[in-house]
């Protein structure tokens, strides 16, 4: 895994109206803690942060912190960021050691043609995006490579199937469906019959994708 | 149209939409979602034009996920009705929106084809909202400043 070194400034004022202001002034506020340190409330150039998690890493990438000389190894934990801007606000720093095992969400991303699902008109379907894993901070993958050219129309693609490399594990359940291949929508004919007053649906998260019956 | 099976109370008093959205703002489901950027009473109606929409621009392929639901009920007086005599009947439901919920995803299509059905889903919407693509995908930097 990459390791970045970024500069951090401490000392900033606590309290949102200074916070607001150090934002204006293109830097973002933030915290470094872990393994039994005080907190330290600390401020980064908004884009350097954007430039050090740019990589293929994205927010795993390992950041060696420098802080009034001192220099901390860590990683972006919990990126806050704006309802309606999405604009980090806020960043979490979890102070780590190279020689422990922490937990990382690592994105699963889909290789390969699903010639099944394709000539079948089928959906593919993730349902997982990123998987919980646990390594040491040199071990985290970049990314989890998944081939989905055996997919299926009605068969999934589950956790178990995922291959880790050397000193990874994965918590979660191996039953867990990453992908799932998903029969087309029912077409109606052309003419565009039954409007859509009868197709209640389910409420939050709900899908219309499949049962509806429009053209 | 989506309603509430049953309610605890028929009739609602207003309430006031201060704020952004607390959660929902980010796009969990699909690939690509349509976030308001206003606030606003978002009713059934609207919300199954909006789908409509979607649904008829994409086609074949795609699913989509509603992440609203209409479960604030409406009242209305009748026409030519004097004032008084209690609260209106209750005419239809509404979704409270405000800035940033994410209201509709969609995934299963590429994105010039995405935006194009959510650009017109948009268009049947009592607020401005806007396309979003799951930040980290499709070209989209995971970290914006």
């Amino acid at each position: 895994m990459p390791e970045i070194t970024l500069v951090a400034e401490s000392g900033r004022e606590p309290g949102s109206s200074s916070s607001r202001r150090l934002r204006a002034s293109g830097r973002i506020p933030g915290v470094v803690y872990g393994h039994g340190t005080d907190p330290i409330p600390v401020s980064v150039v908004a884009r350097e942060f954007r430039q050090a998690v740019s990589g293929d890493a994205g927010l795993n990438t390992l950041l060696d912190l420098e802080i009034d000389g001192a220099r901390h190894l860590t990683l972006a934990r919990d990126v806050q960021r704006h309802p309606v801007r999405g604009v980090v606000t806020h960043i979490d720093f979890l102070i780590v050691r190279r020689d422990e095992v922490i937990a990382a969400d690592v994105p699963v991303n889909l290789v390969g043609d699903p010639i099944e699902v394709n000539h079948g008109d089928g959906i593919v379907d993730q349902q997982l995006f990123t998987l919980a894993v646990k390594a040491k901070p040199a071990d985290i993958p970049t990314v989890i490579d998944l081939d989905i050219s055996g997919l299926e129309i009605g068969s999934s693609i589950k956790v178990a199937d995922i291959s880790l490399p050397r000193g990874v594990e994965s918590d979660t359940d191996a039953e867990t469906v990453v992908v799932l291949g998903l029969p087309p929508r029912v077409q109606a004919a052309a003419g565009e019959g039954g409007e859509g007053e009868g197709e209640a649906e389910g409420g939050q998260a709900a899908t219309s994708g499949e049962g509806s019956s429009e053209g | 149209m989506l309603m509430p099976r049953k309610v605890k109370h028929r009739k609602q008093q207003r309430g006031r939409m201060t704020g952004a959205a607390k959660g929902g703002t980010s796009v969990n489901f699909g690939d690509f979602g349509i976030q308001a950027l206003e606030p606003g009473w978002l009713t059934a109606r609207q919300i199954e034009a909006a789908r409509i929409a979607m649904t008829r621009h994409v086609r074949r392929g795609g699913k989509v996920w509603i992440r609203v639901f209409p479960d604030r009920p409406v009242t209305q007086k009748p026409a030519e009705t004097r004032m008084g005599s209690g609260k209106g009947n209750p005419e239809h439901w509404v979704a409270v929106v405000k800035p940033g919920r994410v209201l509709f995803e969609l995934a299963g299509v590429d994105q010039e084809l995405a935006r194009a059905a959510m650009e017109r889903a948009i268009q049947k919407l009592p607020f401005k909202a806007k396309f979003v693509v799951r930040p980290g995908t499709h070209g989209t930097p995971e970290v914006n400043v």
